[in-house]
């Protein structure tokens, strides 16, 4: 066996996804290769120019806790940040900065590159080395082999990729690369569950031929907000933002031209995500509207390159340049980067353990967009769990699993394994029950303390961990015990005043003295836990309540036949997937909280079977009926 | 689930005058000490398997709902192994959901179709029950469950409360964008959705009022009785309830108005509703009454169709029944006293899956028989304690809801974020989906993404 060819876990692809997974395997102390078709495009933003957004923001503050890599790069790249919502309350404030991708890009390669288990490989991989339903390495194009105890897939967007522009199409992973065929090919034949989705990017324009003048100005935040912990400088916004408006007459260019749309022309049969709606797709569904907003958005501080987002389309090149003509400001404008849709494979995430395991092929995790996610964000935290999970198989402990409670992270995973995608799947805030748990402000104290006990958080971050614990801590005990009088006359507990919509956490420190400042994220701490307390108190005891029947456990060679009340439907997802508790069972498509109450009382009655009966005192007198 | 108090009807009505409430679970003696006052005070606290007498109250003050006799089952003796305790009462309907009411205000929850039976089972009570016999039981558990959750509520209330929950959908929408898509410059105004919540919690409130009303018990089966002229419709509706409400003359198109009645058939209420002869009007008069006719059949959960058997059929006659083809429609053919011209297979195979059933209306022939087929086919499968117990919980539910968009309403109106608000209707879009199946996220983001141009 040559040297160096030997490792615990095998990631491919060093998109946002791999490199996470890289990165956790690598902090767990475990031999890993990160294997890519390209070193240059390591950690490449392939879309958007920006981290975050609400959501999005709440996962890279996740995989920050969870000490990941993302929020860190965004902070030392950024070159514009905003926290949205800051009108709002805190759970749905998040995040977002513009990052210079070529700073980005360079900036994971380098601390990749500085990571002493981790060894990057440049190549395209034509298959993944599977012998008695394990995987076992990946073989490259060019012939390399490489042995692994686990492999990681993160392909993106490259499995049997296809760029539409207009009714011309090229195989492609991403604009002018090559896409993985081999792979693509090899998974179905793995008896994986393929899906065809579709997705697309907007054009990139060259700055200095934008007449700016005609555009809004949308600067950043006075005071950043970073997204990881362990960010100690100060940011600094460095460009601004625009954005303008279509007209008419770009719609009626677009619509002239709609037999030119492969989706609307019936070329691409893929579903693309409604989330993302190319221009055409505005302009169709949404008739009725004069005009449709865009943002101008710079993709680094050393380049002219500008991305132009929610003009996303697949028309061809004529007709972009016909509608840049349309529009005043742009008419002028030369277009460095024509935009496309991708069509490309991806994998039903039902063939997912919560491990991000396949069922199928053991030690063969798959993480990112061949799960039929979207965005950098979503890619990066699936690959981080994979990650995590592939390091602790090898070391045979326990894996990791976070709750829908816990972390978007765990909302994100379990929709996807336990419901599956049809379309492209984007994170909602409104996708989470608990959203007034999952905040900002609290995502270390959700998840640092795994981290920690997994091995990710060096001891300083957790060292200033703690004493932020401390401080709100001191902060809440001192609202609770302080007195305020109010307008009324009333006299109430600062905590109760806080509670008020109008009054800020500055208005009750006011009646108290501190030997230390709350910094602005302790005291949006602070806020939302008071605020929030009684939903938070709320949905704390409905957590409780259903994990304690989520829990009950199903034993392994139960019949599902014999339970009455079952559709075949629902019979049929359990007896395939032969989920072990209740509330796995509960969150099969088909099974019904009908059926679920029906296995619940089986499974009650064989357990109140298997206990020795109790002596029965003799009943004396008659019992009614 | 197995740890929650549980409160239901013990006994089917008209027994004996009597009803019987049941109370088993931790909370039994509590819940029971605080919804009935003992007429002599020595009588607390209760003893064991001797009944007290006293009065039901509701423990919010107010006049006594009920005498009753109340009887406590201490646990391990009694009939689930648990904490028991009995209320009888006279048998009236209303008061005994009242009871239900109160137990379930005070700490109790209803109880599913059987769960007594199964907690007694689960407590080794009826340990001669064997292996298949319990599932025997979880069968009846499950299937009953799912006939009851099943059943058409009664059209107009399971309309009201589709209404209900798409609207809630759509207040809910609004919000989200603006909380998900703050750059895209969402119009929504605090101001509308709270008058979208005002009108949305009136609504609910009405129908809250519906049910405690306690008028009707259950909203019952709505059926249309429809057919031609004269073919002896107002004479089977007499027949049906046994009296004489409808003017019946021999002269065609008589019937001018929309005559009404309860009948109540083993527990469950059909309204009855006789209608004037879907045919030409000859007199203008009877137009209008035609057009509220037709909207009757429509909104009905079910219909009975009469046809004249004395007659041969005529294209009309075919065309009724391909009308009422795919609804829940009961061939009626009548005038069996009188020969038989009515081609009778030709009307089975256009009647497709609905029954035909032969009577005289006059005469009083089958008419029994016709009863039962209603009651069995209209209604299949529930029984009296599982209406009052539904018609219970539907009205839970909507309480509940009620309370969630008044409290969307005071945080709304005391400048409070949209998150918060939105908690409120997320609660409230739960319990409607107790009552009308599980409302999805996907359902808010379709909405979502159907009205508002959103996402780069």
């Amino acid at each position: 066996m040559p040297r160096g060819t030997d490792f615990d876990v095998i990631v491919v692809g060093a998109g946002h996804a791999g490199c996470e997974a890289a990165a956790a395997a690598c902090a767990l102390g475990l031999r890993t290769s990160l294997v890519t078709i390209h070193l240059e495009t390591i950690a490449q933003m392939s879309c958007n120019p920006a981290i975050g957004g609400l959501a999005k923001g709440h996962l890279v503050r996740e995989i920050d806790a969870l000490g990941g890599l993302m929020g860190l790069l965004a902070d030392e790249t950024g070159i514009q940040f905003r926290l949205l919502n800051r009108s709002r309350g805190g759970a749905v404030q998040a995040p977002r900065a513009q990052c210079d991708k070529a700073a980005y890009r360079l900036a994971m390669k380098k601390r990749l590159e500085g990571m002493p288990n981790l060894t990057l490989f440049q190549g395209i991989v034509a298959e993944v080395i599977v012998t008695g339903g394990t995987a076992r390495g990946v073989r490259t194009v060019d012939g390399a082999v490489l042995r692994g105890k686990t492999v990681v897939l993160t392909p993106g967007t490259f499995l049997n990729g296809t760029i539409h522009i207009g009714l011309r199409s090229y195989p492609a992973g991403r604009a002018n690369e090559p896409p993985s065929v081999d792979l693509a090919e090899q998974l179905k034949t793995l008896g994986l569950g393929i899906l065809r989705l579709k997705t697309g990017t907007p054009m990139r324009l060259d700055r200095d031929t934008i007449d700016w003048p005609s555009f809004t100005p949308q600067p950043g935040d006075v005071d950043p907000v970073p997204f990881s912990y362990r960010t100690r400088t100060r940011l600094e916004n460095k460009v601004l933002c625009h954005f303008g408006y279509t007209n008419p007459e770009t719609h009626a260019v677009i619509r002239r031209n709609l037999d030119k749309s492969p989706l609307y022309g019936g070329k691409i049969k893929g579903i693309g995500p409604r989330y993302c709606p190319s221009i055409e797709d505005k302009v169709v569904k949404f008739s009725q509207r004069t005009r449709h907003q865009f943002f101008l958005e710079p993709e680094g501080i050393d380049t002219t390159e500008t991305y132009i987002n929610g003009m996303s389309t697949s028309l061809p090149y004529e007709v972009q340049r016909e509608i840049l003509g349309t529009i005043p400001g742009l008419d002028k404008a030369k277009i460095l980067r024509p935009a496309y849709g991708i069509e490309y494979d991806a994998v039903s995430p039902t063939e997912l353990l919560p491990t991000l395991e396949t069922r199928k092929i053991a030690r063969l995790y798959l993480a990112g967009q061949i799960n039929g996610t979207s965005g950098y964000e979503e890619a990066a935290a699936q690959g981080l769990m994979a990650g995590i999970n592939a390091a602790l198989a090898v070391k045979k402990k326990d894996p990791f699993i976070l709750r829908r409670d816990e972390a978007y992270i765990g909302v994100l995973i379990d929709d996807l394994v336990s419901t599956g995608v049809e379309e492209p799947y984007r994170l909602f805030t409104s996708r989470a029950e608990s959203r007034l748990l999952l905040r900002i402000d609290n995502a270390d104290r959700r998840l640092m303390r795994y981290g920690r006990e997994l091995g990710l958080i060096p001891d300083g971050v957790w060292q200033e961990f703690m004493e932020r614990q401390d401080r709100i801590g001191q902060v809440m005990a001192f609202l609770k015990k302080t007195r305020i009088r109010i307008s009324s006359g009333d006299r109430v507990s600062g905590f109760e005043y806080l509670k008020k919509p109008e009054i800020g956490l500055k208005d009750v420190l006011e009646y108290g003295k501190f030997p230390f400042e709350l910094s602005d994220e302790e005291s949006r701490t602070v806020e939302s836990e008071t605020k929030y307390e009684g939903y938070i108190r709320k949905q704390e005891r409905e957590i409780a309540k259903a994990m304690k029947s989520n829990s009950m456990s199903i034993p392994g060679g139960l019949d599902f036949r014999v339970i009455p009340g079952l559709t075949r439907e629902a019979l049929e997802k359990l007896e395939n997937k032969r989920p072990a508790t209740l509330g796995e069972a509960g969150k099969l498509p088909g099974v019904t909280p009908a059926a679920v109450q029906s296995l619940a009382l089986h499974l009650e009655i064989l357990r109140k079977k298997g206990l020795p009966k109790a002596p029965v005192p003799r009943e004396t007198g008659r019992d009614d009926e | 689930m197995l740890e929650d108090t549980i409160i239901a009807i013990a006994t089917p009505p008209g027994f004996g005058g009597l009803g019987i409430v049941r109370i088993s679970g931790r909370r039994a003696l509590a819940v029971a000490g605080r919804i009935f006052e003992p007429k002599s005070r020595s009588a607390k606290p209760f003893p064991v398997r001797r009944p007290v007498f006293g009065t039901i109250r509701d423990p919010g003050g107010g006049a006594g709902l009920d005498e009753a006799f109340l009887t406590y089952f201490k646990a391990p003796r009694s009939y689930t192994r648990e904490d028991v305790v009995e209320l009888s009462v006279h048998g009236s309907p209303a008061v005994l959901e009242a009871i239900l009411d109160l137990g379930t205000r005070t700490g109790a929850r209803l109880a599913r179709p059987g769960e007594f039976t199964l907690r007694a089972h689960l407590n080794g009570r009826l340990d001669i029950i064997q292996a298949e016999a319990v599932d025997d039981l979880i069968r009846s558990v499950s299937l009953t469950q799912a006939r009851i959750s099943s059943r058409q509520l009664g059209g107009s209330l399971s309309r009201r409360v589709d209404r209900l929950r798409d609207k809630l959908v759509g207040i809910l929408a609004r919000i989200e964008a603006g909380l998900e898509f703050p750059e895209e410059k969402i119009r929504t105004s605090p101001e509308a959705d709270g008058r979208s919540l005002a009108a949305l919690a009136d609504e609910v409130e009405r129908l809250v009022a519906s049910f405690e009303a306690g008028r009707v018990i259950s909203e019952g089966v709505t059926l249309a009785i429809t057919g031609r002229t004269n073919v002896g419709k107002s004479t089977l509706f007499n027949a049906l309830l046994q009296e004489d409400r409808a003017i019946v003359t021999p002269f065609p198109g008589t019937t001018r108005d929309f005559l009404r009645e309860r009948l109540v058939l083993d527990g469950i209420v059909f309204h009855l509703v006789d209608m004037a002869g879907l045919g030409r009007p000859a007199h203008p008069v009877e137009k209008t009454g035609i057009t509220r006719g037709r909207k009757i059949a429509r909104e009905a959960d079910g219909l009975l169709v009469v046809l004249d058997a004395s007659r041969k059929a005529d294209p009309g006659d075919a065309k009724l029944l391909k009308k009422f083809r795919d609804r829940k429609a009961m061939i009626v053919l009548n005038k069996a006293d009188l020969a038989r011209k009515i081609d009778l297979p030709a009307v089975r195979k256009e009647a497709g899956s609905n029954p035909v059933l032969e009577v005289s209306a006059l005469k009083g022939t089958n008419v029994d028989r016709l009863r039962t087929e209603i009651r069995s086919f209209f209604a299949p499968g529930t029984d009296r304690e599982s209406e009052i117990v539904l018609h219970a919980r539907q009205r839970d539910s909507l309480r509940g809801i009620l309370e969630c968009l008044r409290r969307a309403q005071g945080l709304l109106a005391g400048r409070h974020s949209g998150e918060v608000y939105a908690e409120e209707i997320r609660s409230a879009l739960r319990l409607v989906g107790e009552m009308t199946g599980e409302v999805r996220v996907e359902e808010v983001l379709d909405d979502i993404f159907g009205r508002f141009c959103v996402g780069k």
